[in-house]
C-alpha cells in the first residue's frame, strides 16, 4: 500500500532525505541502491552517543567516505573556526527543509565525531553486536585509524633514543601498507568484505596498541613492558576476530586471522624492542 | 595561473568559504616545500604536512563542495554489505544560482594542488628520497580522492538534471494516477 509515496519511517530524517531522493532520483539511479534507505532507522537501537543536535540528525546514512589509501582528518580543530557560525546563506538561500547539503558546518564536525566514538565502542570494547560483525562497522571512517595510526607512530618515534624519524616512517608504512595487504588477503581468499570497512576496522583495532606504546614510553621496566604489551596485544587480537573470521569462509579463517595477529605480534615486538 | 579565464562582474558570494578552500591546500604545500629550509625532523614534517592536507579533504569534501558548488558524495553500505558510492547535489534552480566565481575558484585550485604535489613528488623522486616521497604520495592521494569524487558527482548532477527534466510531467502524471489507486 505504502510503495509508492514514500511514507518517511522516522519523521525527522527520513523525510529530508526522500525529498532530496524524490528531486534528484526520478529514475532508480544504477549508482544507488534506493531500497537501502527505508531499513536504516533501525539502526538507531545500537547505542551510540550521539549529540543532540537541533537539525534533523543525519545518523548513520552517511558516513564520509575516503579515498584508496590511508589517509583523512581529524575534523575538530580545523572546522571549528570554519564552521562554529552557521552558514546562514545556505538555509536561506536552498530549499525549506535542512538536509546534509545545506547543514550547518558545525553539525558535520560534530557527526563526524561521533561517528568516531561509536565506531570505537563498538570494534574495541565489548558490545551486544559483536556477534554481527557487517552490520556493526557499517558507518566505517578512516578518521579514526588515521589517528591511531599517527599516535602509535608518534609514541614509538618518541620512545626512540636514536634515529626517530626513521622509526615513525617505518611504523607509519608498515601499518598502512599493512592494513592494505592484509585486506587484500581476506579479498583473495574469497572473504566478503568491503575495502575501506577492513581498513578502517584494522585501524581501529591498534588502538589497544597505542595504550600500550604510551604506557610503555612512560614506563621503564622491561617487565611491566612486557605485561601491558602482552594484555593490549592480546585485546587487539580479540577486537579484530569477530570481523575477520566473519568474512571469510570457516575452513580458511587461519589463513585470514593469522596474518593479522602477525602484524599486531611485530608491532608488540617494536613496542617492547624500543629503547 | 591564467586570469584572463576569471569571470569577471560578481563577487564571491561565500569569502568565508573560499578562504579556508585555499587555506589549508596552500598551507599543506607552503609547509611542505618551507620546512627543508627550517625543521630538520622529519617526523614533524610528516605529521604536519599530512595533518594540513587531511584538513583539507575533510574541509573540501564536507564544507567548500557543499557550499561553493552544492555537489556531495560519500560511500554507503547497504543491507547487503555491498558498498555503494553516492552522489547527491542540489536542486537545478540552486545549481544555476551558484556563484560563477566560486565554483572556478574551487575546481581550479583542486586541481592546482593535485598538480603541485605531483611535481614535488618528481622532485623528491629525482633525488631518492623515499620518505619525502611517502608524504607526496599521501597528499597527492588525497587530492585526487576529491578530483574524482567531486568530478563524478558533477557528472551524475547534470545527468540528474537532465532526466529531471523529461521526467517532470510523467512522475506528476504517475503520481496521481497512484494517489488515486491508493483511495482504493
Amino acid at each position: 500500500m505504502s510503495h509508492g509515496d514514500t511514507i518517511p519511517l522516522h519523521p525527522s530524517s527520513q523525510s529530508d532525505i526522500d525529498e532530496i531522493e524524490n528531486l534528484i532520483n526520478a529514475d532508480v539511479h544504477s549508482a544507488t541502491v534506493l531500497p537501502a534507505r527505508p531499513p536504516s532507522p533501525p539502526r538507531v537501537s545500537i547505542p551510540i552517543s550521539h549529540s543532540p543536535s537541533p537539525l534533523p540528525p543525519y545518523q548513520k546514512v552517511t558516513p564520509s567516505a575516503s579515498p584508496p589509501p590511508v589517509v583523512p582528518a581529524v575534523p575538530a580543530a580545523a572546522a571549528a573556526p570554519a564552521g562554529s557560525s552557521r552558514i546562514g546563506i545556505s538555509s536561506d538561500a536552498f530549499g525549506s527543509s535542512p538536509d546534509t547539503l545545506t547543514e550547518p558546518v558545525w553539525d558535520t564536525v560534530k557527526r563526524d565525531l561521533a561517528r568516531i566514538v561509536s565506531n570505537l565502542k563498538l570494534v574495541v570494547f565489548p558490545n551486544p553486536y559483536r556477534e554481527d560483525p557487517g552490520r556493526a562497522l557499517r558507518d566505517w571512517d578512516l578518521w579514526g585509524p588515521f589517528f591511531f595510526i599517527v599516535f602509535l607512530g608518534l609514541t614509538l618515534s618518541w620512545s626512540a633514543s636514536a634515529k626517530k624519524s626513521e622509526v615513525f616512517a617505518v611504523a607509519f608504512a608498515i601499518l598502512a601498507a599493512g592494513a592494505i595487504i592484509l585486506t587484500l588477503n581476506v579479498l583473495l581468499l574469497g572473504g566478503h568484505i568491503i575495502f575501506f570497512q577492513s581498513l578502517s576496522l584494522l585501524g581501529y583495532c591498534l588502538f589497544p596498541l597505542a595504550i600500550g606504546a604510551l604506557i610503555c614510553m612512560l614506563e621503564g621496566n622491561v617487565i611491566i613492558k612486557i605485561v601491558v604489551v602482552s594484555v593490549t596485544l592480546a585485546w587487539s587480537c580479540w577486537a579484530a576476530y569477530p570481523f575477520m573470521s566473519a568474512a571469510v569462509n570457516p575452513r580458511r579463517k587461519a589463513l585470514a586471522l593469522y596474518p593479522v595477529f602477525l602484524m599486531y605480534i611485530s608491532v608488540a615486538f617494536f613496542i617492547i624492542a624500543i629503547d | 595561473m591564467c586570469f584572463c579565464l576569471q569571470p569577471s562582474g560578481e563577487n564571491y558570494a561565500n569569502p568565508k568559504t573560499c578562504f579556508f578552500h585555499v587555506l589549508f591546500k596552500a598551507a599543506a604545500l607552503a609547509f611542505y616545500i618551507l620546512s627543508a629550509l627550517f625543521v630538520n625532523s622529519f617526523v614533524i614534517i610528516f605529521v604536519v604536512t599530512v595533518f594540513l592536507a587531511a584538513l583539507d579533504f575533510w574541509v573540501v569534501k564536507n564544507v567548500s563542495g557543499r557550499i561553493l558548488v552544492g555537489l556531495r558524495w560519500w560511500n554507503e553500505i547497504d543491507e547487503q554489505g555491498e558498498s555503494v558510492w553516492k552522489f547527491e547535489c542540489l536542486d537545478q534552480e540552486s545549481l544555476a544560482r551558484m556563484n560563477k566565481k566560486d565554483s572556478w575558484l574551487f575546481w581550479w585550485t583542486l586541481y592546482l594542488a593535485a598538480v603541485s604535489w605531483i611535481f614535488l613528488g618528481v622532485f623528491s623522486l629525482i633525488r631518492f628520497q623515499a620518505d619525502y616521497l611517502l608524504v607526496v604520495g599521501v597528499c597527492l592521494s588525497l587530492s585526487i580522492a576529491n578530483i574524482v569524487g567531486f568530478t563524478k558527482c558533477r557528472k551524475d548532477a547534470k545527468k540528474q538534471i537532465q532526466q529531471f527534466a523529461t521526467k517532470t510531467i510523467a512522475s506528476q502524471f504517475a503520481s496521481s494516477l497512484q494517489s488515486a489507486f491508493s483511495v482504493v
